[in-house]
């Protein structure tokens, strides 16, 4: 982390990892026999699991002056408007609601349009390293411990921000990753109400067309689970997950937690159950790298926590 | 998630998934002639196209609340929500229309409660509700709560229980493609009928030509025509272009609704709580300008009311300019939030107080805060019927487009007319998408002959869509040759959009005139149109080319700006929304009725729909 003087504007290189894939070569993936290609185990070998994508990789530098307060997210705006319409990244809202624009910045998940200027660039130079010899790439923007004042550098001290796609997915064109892999766990995990129909009766006994009843006391227990924007930022943070091995990955577990928590929900069995296989609940380590840039403030290791001992509990009752 | 395959042919599709598509999908997959055709073995082909990914829409951005004579904190009547709804459209509401969005709010409300939504809760365990600008009871008389909510973040509670119910019904979904072309046939009568789709699908970059039956547009609505908007990069008015395009018109479009407190440049909403707990409006003199414009009611005022006082002042030079940009132009006035203290800052305003803090780098408790009017909702959009049927008006009559439906921001089931009350866009949104989605399935379950021939003229679009997009990526540079070009290679969609936000935002934004209106139309039809006609994308690849859909996107926001100046310059009156500074009063005798304009640019008046209560002076 760095801090700057709000009003101070800087001169910052944008240093991006940059991929454009090659294109696919007519008839070779799709349109060929829908029986000759399939292989005994299931799916066809040559798409293979890791469903790498060939292309043209390369870090290329954009230099521009930003108001240290901007967000990254601006620059990069800045980027297509001046200098190369052709650099490709989601974005949306710009607001931190959409959930559209996780990336990894100087190596760590968070979403471009909540990244500050002053609180991501940092000296682009080899002298540059802490006491052990290391880059800091990961520190938590709370920790300010370790924070360097850029208003104390050099006045020429060149600023870089490194940019790339959001880790542990597929990166498909330059800052966009292929997130289908999170979506595809968190509908595996039935992530909507399944209501015990209790409809409030009317004086005469009556079943009345009316809400489901929830006290607020009831709803806190949810409610910020349920501001999940499913950016993705967790599950890029997550060594397990985004170190290929098999988890569902904690953006579907808090799906998951979020209904097993709403008084409403009459599945509450159901759900534990789904998450007792080897790639559910026993699966995360605990190393709660998960919490750290979560743009909804949600604790997402301890909300994991929580569900692990919900689940271990309905395991021990099996047995 | 995209189709492994296209089928050939689809029973509908339904373009976007925000609020209005999915409850359209849901409507549709929920109904009983749904549940009729599954039962005979009948399962049919359904398909949601989006450009973006469902979760990503721009209903999750929705802070406030959506509206219902639910009555869970004093009693509520349904002809109240009516009433107030006509008002604050400024007698321009078809009242028909009005009367389902105000008698099927409490059900509509019920059933989001029922898919999951968290609405924040009573103590008896009711959802809760809360006063809202405009909501009144007994006709005026007195603020009701009527609003329900989920904190400040009911959009995002709508948009995923939504999304969560269409992951539970097995809803097909093709995100991140992109509709290029509405394809609309004429018959030997003239009468219209819809064929199917041209999409881009934006990973591969390969076009489909898509065949169907009925198409719902739920695309949202225009909010980047301006440089100042609370809307999302992607609303680009694609909906409404697509329309238009295919030949059919657009039903008062010229009505913008303006929210007086956008964070200086960044458009971002400041929700009005922080007038209501009681922030001030400061000129540049320091004056509390709002007692001199609305005595009474000063600073929660309406509004279109204090968004036009704003603009005032900054016209009169008491304007100030961003802090982040000093030396920018003085198109701000200040929000004073000094005096209500950090604690009550964090307790009844957090939103706005991180808000402040995280876009404006400034600290409310302290500093005084830059805002600007910035454009929030269309009111007005593809003109469709109570069951989401679009028409054309023609001759003094509407006729139905066979197959064609709109819900949500794009359309204009005529329920806002002038001026949108606040809570009521996901309310129509929610529920004429729903009532969209029914009737879509009574019209699958009437028809069952394709025929295949019928659809060629798609095929023929996609082939044309598909050279196109070629051209536009064989004029990328190549790595080694030169660009030729100069003036074309340094021109981009990107710089287009933020010039014709610029010209918009000059000439269109909260008042406008005869003079302002057609020299916007004149720069358009010389200047930027050229331009839009002339892009070509930097990077021949056509997997994830954004630049590629970022330029159908500006030439959609051009055909939609000069629909929109032509109807504001047709309208020689000042009501809701619009207001003409060489026009400043309403004229019911001319003007108490809907503008229609297609691509021809001619307007067409057809006359609102009055019921119950005859038009009166909008007084707040």
């Amino acid at each position: 982390m760095t801090i700057a003087a709000a009003e101070r504007m800087l001169s910052v290189t944008l240093r991006v990892a940059r991929f454009t894939p090659k294109p696919e070569r007519p008839g070779r993936r799709r349109g060929g026999s829908p029986f000759g290609s399939k292989s005994p185990f299931g799916g066809d070998g040559s798409e293979s699991r890791s469903n790498r994508v060939r292309g043209k990789r390369w870090s290329q530098d954009y230099t521009v002056l930003a108001h240290a307060d901007d967000s990254v997210l601006d620059c990069l705006l800045a980027v297509k408007r001046d200098q190369d319409p052709s650099l490709a990244f989601r974005y949306s809202c710009g607001h931190g609601m959409c959930g559209s624009d996780a990336v990894a910045i100087n190596g760590t998940p968070t979403l471009l349009c909540t990244a500050k200027v002053r609180d991501w660039a940092r000296p682009d130079s080899p002298e540059y390293a802490n006491e052990d010899g290391f880059r800091p790439t990961g520190e938590p923007l709370d920790s300010s411990e370790h924070a360097i004042d850029l208003d104390a550098l050099a006045p020429d001290t060149p600023l870089v921000i490194e940019l790339a796609a959001l880790p542990g997915f597929p990166t498909r064109r330059d800052l966009i990753a292929d997130i289908d892999p999170m979506l595809d766990q968190i509908r595996r995990l039935k992530p909507y109400l399944e209501a015990k129909n209790e409809l409030k009766t009317t004086a005469e006994g009556k079943v009345n067309v009316f809400e489901y009843l929830q006290h607020p006391d009831e709803l806190a227990r949810y409610e910020l689970l349920s501001n999940c924007i499913a950016c993705g930022v967790c599950e890029g943070s997550c060594p397990v997950y985004a170190g290929g091995e098999a988890f569902v990955g904690p953006a579907a577990m808090i799906m998951s937690s979020r209904f097993l928590n709403d008084s409403r929900d009459a599945a509450f069995q159901a759900r534990l159950t789904a998450l007792m296989g080897p790639d559910g609940s026993a699966a995360c380590q605990s190393v709660r790298a998960c919490s750290m840039h979560c743009p909804k403030g949600i604790d997402v290791g301890e909300e994991l926590w929580q569900t692990i001992q919900k689940v271990d509990a309905a395991k021990a009752q099996l047995q | 998630m995209s189709p492994k395959q296209l089928e050939t042919h689809y029973d509908a599709v339904i373009v976007g998934a925000g609020a209005a598509g999915l409850s359209a999908a849901l409507g549709l997959l929920r109904s009983e002639a749904y549940e009729a055709m599954r039962a005979e073995g009948r399962e049919p082909d359904i398909l949601v196209v989006s450009k973006l990914q469902p979760l990503r829409s721009h209903t999750g951005s929705a802070e406030g609340g959506i509206a219902a004579s639910l009555g869970n904190i004093e009693h509520d009547d349904w002809h109240w929500h009516l009433y107030d709804t006509i008002k604050g459209g400024d007698w321009l509401v078809d009242q028909d229309m009005a009367a389902i969005l105000a008698e099927e709010a409490p059900r509509t409300v019920i059933g989001l409660e029922h898919d999951g939504v968290a609405f924040s809760r009573n103590e008896d365990g009711t959802i809760a509700q809360r006063l809202f600008g405009g909501h009144t009871a007994r006709f005026g008389e007195q603020p009701v709560h009527r609003t329900a909510y989920a904190a400040d973040r009911i959009g995002h509670q709508i948009l995923h229980s939504l999304w969560q119910q269409c992951v539970k019904e097995r809803v097909r979904f093709a995100e991140e493609w992109y509709v290029s072309d509405l394809v609309v046939t004429r018959g030997d009568s003239g009468a219209a009928k819809v064929r199917g789709l041209v999409v881009l699908d934006t990973h591969s970059g390969k076009v489909h030509g898509i065949h169907a039956d009925n198409v719902v547009l739920a695309t949202g609505g225009a909010g980047r025509l301006f440089h100042t908007t609370s809307n999302s990069w992607d609303l680009t008015g694609d909906g409404m272009a697509l329309a238009l395009e295919a030949g059919l018109q657009l039903e008062d479009i010229e009505f913008v609704q303006f929210h007086p407190t956008g964070l200086a440049h960044t458009g971002i909403l400041l929700s009005e709580a922080a007038r209501g707990e009681g922030g001030r409006l400061l000129n540049a003199d320091g004056e509390h300008f709002m007692d001199r414009y609305a005595p009474g009611h000063g600073d929660l005022a309406a509004r279109d009311v204090v968004s036009r006082s704003i603009m005032a002042e900054v016209d009169a030079g008491r304007g100030v300019a961003d802090p982040k940009d000093p030396d920018g132009p003085k198109d701000c006035v200040w929000l004073d939030l000094r005096a209500l203290g950090r604690d009550t800052l964090k307790s009844k305003l957090p939103e706005v107080y991180e808000t402040v803090r995280q876009y404006a780098g400034l600290d409310p408790a302290e500093d005084l805060v830059p805002i600007k009017p910035t454009a929030h909702y269309t009111m007005g959009g593809i003109p469709i019927g109570a069951d989401g049927n679009v028409y054309e008006f023609s001759d003094g009559a509407r006729h139905g487009v066979d197959g064609l439906f709109a819900a949500g921001e794009c359309s204009c089931v005529s329920v806002h007319g002038a001026n949108r009350l606040g809570a009521n866009s996901l309310l129509d949104a929610c529920l004429f998408g729903t009532r969209t989605g029914r009737s879509l399935a009574a019209r699958i379950a009437e028809s069952r002959d394709v025929d295949e021939d019928a659809y060629q003229t798609v095929d023929e679009a996609a082939t044309r869509r598909e050279h196109a997009i070629k051209a536009l990526l064989a004029g990328a540079p190549q790595d080694a040759a030169d660009t030729g070009d100069a003036d074309a290679g340094a021109d981009n969609a990107y710089r287009l959009m933020a010039d014709l936000g610029a010209l918009m935002e000059r000439a269109a934004a909260v008042r406008c005139s005869h003079d302002t209106l057609t020299e916007a139309q004149a720069a358009i039809e010389r200047d930027l149109l050229p331009r839009a006609e002339r892009l070509t994308a930097h990077s021949d690849t056509a997997a994830f080319n954004q630049e590629v859909t970022a330029i159908m996107e500006v030439r959609h926001l051009l055909v939609v700006a000069q629909t929109m100046l032509s109807a504001a310059d047709a309208r020689h009156e000042s009501r809701g929304a619009l207001f003409r500074t060489d026009y400043p009063s309403r004229d019911d005798g001319r003007f108490l009725a809907h503008s229609m304009v297609g691509k021809s640019q001619e307007v067409l008046w057809q006359p609102v729909t009055i019921t119950d209560y005859p038009p009166k002076a909008r007084a707040y």
